[in-house]
């Protein structure tokens, strides 16, 4: 603008012929944008009055990691979890909500069909949905799980990573979900019923419930109206386990957490014990605990795309636990890394992770991952 | 002469410390990027004596604050803040009657969403995006708000869909919507909370 200014002078000696170039183009502009915004009206219109039928959104995630390891021959590229979102409203309370994601293995491709949810929204306290979900336990299962770019970090806490024993990643039933009406707390739960993890403990019942004895779940959060960001919540959940090669095992799950939002700082706290006692010999039983703190900070100013962080994580499963004592799961970590935002839909990571699995002597491994969101917003 | 009056008007309004560009000028700079720099002032100097087409305009609060409106027969004539916020989160997401609310946010680059997202929601626009793809993600809202382009087309589609909320300048209320009060107060209202 004060450019602009310097330079009236010149602007005064500007000839017609500009002018009348310049009125050409007011007359384009005037024929241009109400036909671009007569188009928008009649889509928010009918989409917004529930005339337009159902209403499809997409939104997808992918991810390409460099992976370099102390004494380790496989480095390389490697491409994480490709996975599709497709969501519909079939009308003004019932909605569709679908996940599907390719993972590559050794020598191919698994998809999976990681949700499917049917969901009829009664009111903003009473929201009842049937399929297939993130099991509401903790905190990151549900808020980021397959979004890579979600995520500050490359990867998941190991006691939720893709496949985990620690605790049934996904679940299949019904769901009840809701906020309790005028509470300045944001009091919220999540209540469930369905199918218990499968013999293959690392995969949810998804063709029916392999003891017949259903698991259950109930969640509670918060997230106060005076301290905006933060959130903290308790659950419980309670299953029979078969293993495909073992007596079946009670399980019982609860999990905390505390989580502070806004990005300067970002603060995740996550805890879970889970308790295990075999069904034929009650004295047969053990325990596993497992934690993580998380912390960023997005930086100020013209530096505000740079997000440093650090995670510090540990798992530890009891010699006599009846489901996991030979899963090979203690773990502790400590993960230093930066989250680089440099395009608003696409962020790169550079990550340092000093590890010890199994008791087995500490790793280094350096990480380098781009992540992406496809999305309209 | 009518190109060196036009020019000065442009000028003026250059020079004016409280000129903001409207929304039609930032449709112009985008449409006529590219083109000589001359001929872009040029159109802007006609678009300024176009009545309707473009304004000087001063900061939101100069003109009264945000405004809330909502449709005519939405059932709600206050809001606090705190209820306001979890609307524009979509933590709440029907209205008292169990109408669905209506999210109607501008889109980037206008004062009235710079305001809102300062003060209501308390993010800058990274945060604001990677607020409703979580949200998404997470399968609590089946899409993100619906945007919208201009003043007059938040106006329009305030009546015409029901349970609807949105923001517009309290200077440019008309009667055809409803306004909100907030914490019990109107835009007019001394301690208002968005001005």
């Amino acid at each position: 603008m004060l450019s602009a200014c310097k330079q009236g002078p010149k602007i005064i000696k500007m000839n017609n012929r500009i002018l009348k170039a310049s009125l050409v183009l007011l007359g384009t502009l005037n024929v241009a944008v109400p036909a671009v915004n007569a188009q928008d009206y009649e889509e928010i219109i009918s989409s917004g009055t529930g005339t337009a039928g159902p209403e499809f959104n997409f939104m997808g995630f992918g991810d390409i990691s460099y992976i370099s390891r102390d004494g380790n021959n496989n480095d390389g590229f490697v491409i994480g979890q490709a996975v599709a979102h497709l969501s519909a409203y079939l009308g003004d309370s019932l909605g569709v909500f679908a996940e599907v994601s390719a993972t590559g293995k050794d020598s191919e491709y698994s998809m999976e069909v990681e949700r499917m949810i049917v969901k009829y929204d009664f009111s903003d306290q009473l929201k009842v949905s049937a399929g297939r979900y993130h099991t509401p336990i903790g905190y990151w299962n549900s808020a980021f799980h397959h979004g890579a770019w979600l995520q500050t970090t490359i990867s998941r806490p190991e006691m939720v990573k893709f496949g985990s024993k620690i605790l049934p990643i996904h679940f299949v039933g019904v769901l009840a979900e809701g906020t309790f009406q005028n509470n300045s707390l944001g009091l919220s739960y999540r209540a469930g019923f369905g199918n218990g993890r499968h013999a293959n403990i690392g995969r949810a019942g998804d063709a029916g419930d392999i003891n017949g004895d259903k698991a259950w779940m109930a969640q509670l959060q918060i997230a106060p109206d005076g301290s905006y960001g933060l959130a903290a919540g308790i659950g419980f959940y309670s299953d029979e386990v078969t293993p495909g090669d073992r007596p079946p095992v009670k399980e019982s799950t609860v999990s905390a957490f505390a989580a502070w939002t806004r990005e300067s700082p970002e603060i995740i706290l996550e805890y879970l014990f889970s308790d295990h006692e075999s069904v034929v010999d009650s004295s047969d039983s053990g325990d596993v605990s497992a934690w993580y703190a998380q912390f960023g900070y997005r930086l100020k100013g013209d530096r505000n795309m740079w997000k440093p962080y650090a995670r510090f994580e540990d798992t530890d499963v009891d010699n006599t636990d009846p489901l996991l004592f030979d899963q090979a799961l203690d773990y502790d970590a400590r993960i230093l890394g930066v989250r680089w935002d440099f395009n608003p839909y696409a962020a790169m990571k550079f990550e340092y992770r000093n590890e010890e699995f199994d008791n087995a002597g500490r790793e280094n491994n350096f990480r380098v991952q781009l992540s992406f969101v496809l999305t309209k917003l | 002469m009518l190109a060196e009056k036009i020019t000065s008007v442009c000028s003026c309004l250059l020079c004016s410390p409280s000129f903001r560009l409207t929304e039609s000028m930032n449709i112009c700079f985008n449409i006529l990027n590219g083109i000589s720099r001359r001929a872009v002032l040029a159109t802007f100097a006609v678009l300024a004596v176009v009545p309707g087409m473009v304004s000087a305009e001063g900061t939101i609060e100069e003109y009264g604050g945000i405004a809330i409106v909502v449709h005519k027969d939405t059932a709600v004539s206050n809001l606090s803040m705190s209820e306001l916020r979890n609307i524009f989160l979509a933590n709440q997401q029907f209205w008292s009657n169990r109408a669905r609310i209506i999210l109607l946010i501008r889109a980037p680059q206008s004062d009235e969403r710079d305001y809102v997202l300062n003060t209501i929601y308390q993010m800058d626009e990274a945060q604001f995006r990677q607020y409703w793809i979580a949200k998404m993600f997470r399968a609590e809202v089946p899409r993100g708000p619906k945007i919208v382009f201009s003043t007059d087309m938040t106006r329009d589609l305030v009546v015409a869909i029901p349970g609807s909320i949105s923001f517009i300048r309290a200077d440019q209320v008309s009667d055809a919507v409803k306004v909100v009060r907030v914490d019990g107060k109107l835009p007019s209202d001394e301690g208002y909370p968005l001005k």
